[in-house]
């Protein structure tokens, strides 16, 4: 009886994941059709054929690979330093207005992803606002084109993409926190610095690894961010090359396999996770 | 008062003519062939590749034979099926009026999209603009209806020669071709202080450090190499010599070092004029309709900033077509769409909105620009009909060269 209470998860599990995870897989494993250059599945797992790895597992892959891994790490340290301190005010020093911190914090992203990034494109344009805004407070003494193939444009776009769902998990983890646990560690002697590094920010770790996961695995799928704010060969992504190979003609065996390659790497994130909360699970028993 | 060719500022990054005709290159059929061994000149074969001295018959076939004259038009809607921003609506408005039907504009980003979409047998789309890279494949797959020339007296009367009889479809069996262009560059002459097309060699632009970061070329990889082997003198623009793809690898890498040099599709007709970009690769069709995508008091291009340059008698041109999916549902109505088009008054009409240049005898030069078509400062994007035997195009290629090409364009966009 009770096992059947988990069909409705499963079936989800099985038509939204696995079924589309194997359907890639055929086509990376598949051939090509010969008059159009469309993918043909290979359903047949017998019959399946490795080549598209083979040519996507090269040292370019593998660079730009590279490229991305550092992006998306820098990307991911910026967003801890400045997410938790907003996630930690807001949870202790938000009061009433918690909601409302909340709510403001959220509501740009209402908005789609790709209309804000738009809209960075125009701030950030050599006459834009950016550039007016730090050349008058003499930051810059002359325009920065940030948009001129710059890392640094990149990476910073992936932070503002995705940081609230970094601060929410946080927010969430800062705000379960027992404040006695705050006092008591105060009460025997300890400083507010003491405090916070003892006792606060072990006990945000879960929601610290929590907030990563969930916002580095879309990092690095990501390409349209790079895209819009570069479209330099420089700045290319590993979401970018599987973008192009599955827009260009014929290379839809190659982009899948690369999507496989692409997961096989960030699930290695996910189970370190997975381990950690399993881990997590058992101290707290 | 809206000009004419005013169209709502555009999200383009996606839009339009995404890959020209790039992606439409997909692995063709001929090229399969080709590769299996099978001579391209073969009349045997599926399919062949088509190129001006071997010119290609787009075979009939007895279970698609083209309508029947003197039929009476559908009642619609007429279903469009093109790039975006590449019909002027009123144009199709004008000719529902005529008519009495409606009309219905979808609209794809890339060929190979477009061709996947068709492909699925699902649609019903009664116009289609292919370019012809894809014809051979779209007439094996028996995805395209033969023409019945009854009902456009328009083709012989009013289109450039070479085109009313092309060489990638002898006798105009399917298609009727839309547009031709040319490919140069554009730049802003306020943003740079030469005569770009004054150089020794214009092309060294896209290296020069000075523009870094504000100089693009288009996300297109037939466009983008071909634009490389005409700077070496290269004139074969579409060869399958390994040298000299390596040879255009080592510069596009050195291009991307240099100038960081960025890839747009919207980059010339938006881009540029919008400021974000001092110098790119342009079609001609793209610039030309530039002037209205400046802002502010520089709408229309007042003061002549934009300009254009490319190698005529030496440079690379294009067309392509529109022709009428098997599976229309108006299939007369669809004829009498692409006589229409093909009306002098109609075709300078459409000109005047899309930028792109349609081949019909009415575009005269000489006129453009006197008649406002073409603001002054880029009469050299106009192309003339000599260009058409003159200069070069990007022709479909073999399996195995264009798999040279791909890769050559994938190790320059992964920017390693």
């Amino acid at each position: 009886m009770w096992p059947t209470f988990a069909a409705p998860g499963l079936i989800w599990l099985v038509l939204l994941f696995l079924v589309p995870f194997y359907a890639i897989l055929s086509v990376a494993m598949g051939t090509l059709d010969p008059i159009f250059g469309a993918a043909v599945p290979e359903w047949n797992p017998l019959r399946w054929d490795a080549t598209s790895f083979a040519e996507v597992m090269n040292s370019t892959t593998l660079q730009v690979f590279g490229r991305t891994c550092a992006y998306v790490a820098i990307a991911g340290i910026l967003s801890l330093f400045i997410g938790y301190p907003v996630a930690y005010f807001i949870s202790r020093h938000g009061g009433r207005f918690k909601t409302t911190l909340l709510v403001l914090l959220i509501a740009p992203f209402w908005i789609s992803y790709l209309m804000r990034m738009l809209a960075w494109v125009n701030l950030l344009q050599d006459d834009g606002y950016v550039n007016r805004v730090l050349m008058f407070l003499q930051i810059l003494d002359r325009p920065k084109s940030w948009l001129a193939g710059e890392s640094l444009t990149v990476v910073l776009g992936l932070v503002y993409g995705y940081i609230p769902f970094l601060i929410l998990p946080l927010y969430a983890a800062l705000d379960r926190i027992d404040r006695r646990l705050l006092e008591a560690a105060r009460d025997l002697g300890a400083s507010p610095l003491k405090t916070f590094l003892s006792v606060t920010l072990p006990l945000s770790r879960q929601g610290m690894i929590a907030g990563s996961v969930i916002i580095l695995l879309p990092m690095f799928g990501d390409y349209y961010t790079p895209d819009l704010l570069s479209g330099s060969p420089g700045n290319t992504m590993t979401g970018n090359q599987i973008a192009f190979y599955l827009q260009a003609p014929s290379g839809a065996n190659r982009g899948a396999a690369l999507v496989i390659l692409l997961s096989a790497a960030v699930s290695v994130l996910m189970i370190y996770y997975l381990i950690t909360v399993a881990r997590a699970a058992r101290e707290a028993q | 008062m809206a000009h004419p060719r005013e169209r709502p500022a555009s999200y383009g990054w996606m839009k339009r003519r995404d890959f020209l005709r790039s992606s439409a290159a997909a692995v063709s059929a001929a090229g399969f062939l080709a590769s299996c061994g099978a001579d391209n000149k073969s009349s045997g074969s599926l399919v062949k590749v088509a190129t001006p001295d071997n010119p290609s018959t787009l075979q009939i076939s007895d279970d698609n034979p083209p309508i029947d004259s003197n039929m009476e038009p559908e009642a619609g809607p007429l279903k469009i099926f093109n790039w975006n921003d590449y019909l002027w609506p009123k144009v199709a408005k004008d000719f529902g009026k005529e008519y009495g039907v409606d009309f219905e504009i979808s609209t794809f980003y890339n060929m190979s999209e477009a061709v996947a979409k068709m492909r699925t047998g699902q649609v019903d789309y009664d116009l289609f603009f292919p370019t012809p890279d894809v014809l051979p494949k779209l007439v094996a797959g028996s995805l395209l209806q033969p023409l019945n020339h009854d009902y456009i007296p328009n083709l012989e009367a009013n289109v450039w020669p070479e085109l009313a009889d092309p060489f990638y479809d002898q006798n105009a069996h399917y298609t009727v071709p839309y547009m031709v262009y040319s490919t140069g560059i554009a730049w802003r002459k306020d943003m740079v202080d030469e005569d770009i097309g004054a150089r020794s060699n214009p092309y060294d632009v896209f290296w020069d450090s000075r523009y870094s970061g504000r100089i693009g070329i288009y996300d297109d990889y037939r466009e983008a190499i071909g634009m490389v082997l005409t700077r070496n003198g290269i004139s074969d623009v579409n060869t399958g010599s390994s040298k000299a793809l390596a040879l255009v690898e080592d510069q596009l890498k050195e291009m991307a070092d240099k100038v960081k040099i960025r890839t747009t599709i919207d980059g010339a007709y938006a881009k540029l004029p919008e400021g974000q970009f001092a110098v790119h690769q342009s079609w001609s069709g793209d610039i030309i309709a530039a002037p209205y995508y400046m802002p502010g008091d520089d709408y229309g291009d007042p003061d002549g900033v934009l300009q254009f340059w490319w190698p005529e008698g030496k440079g690379i041109v294009g067309n392509d077509t529109v022709a009428i999916p098997k599976g229309a549902k108006n299939p007369v109505l669809a004829h009498h769409f692409l006589n229409f088009l093909l009306a002098n008054k109609n075709a300078l009409k459409n000109f005047s909105w899309v930028g792109y240049q349609p081949p019909v005898n009415a575009m005269n030069p000489a006129t453009l620009v006197k008649d406002g078509y073409v603001v002054p400062n880029l009469e050299s994007a106009i192309l003339e009909r000599k260009a058409l035997d003159s200069d070069k195009q990007l022709l479909a290629l073999p399996a195995n060269i264009d798999q040279k090409w791909q890769n050559v364009w994938s190790n320059f966009k992964s920017g390693v």
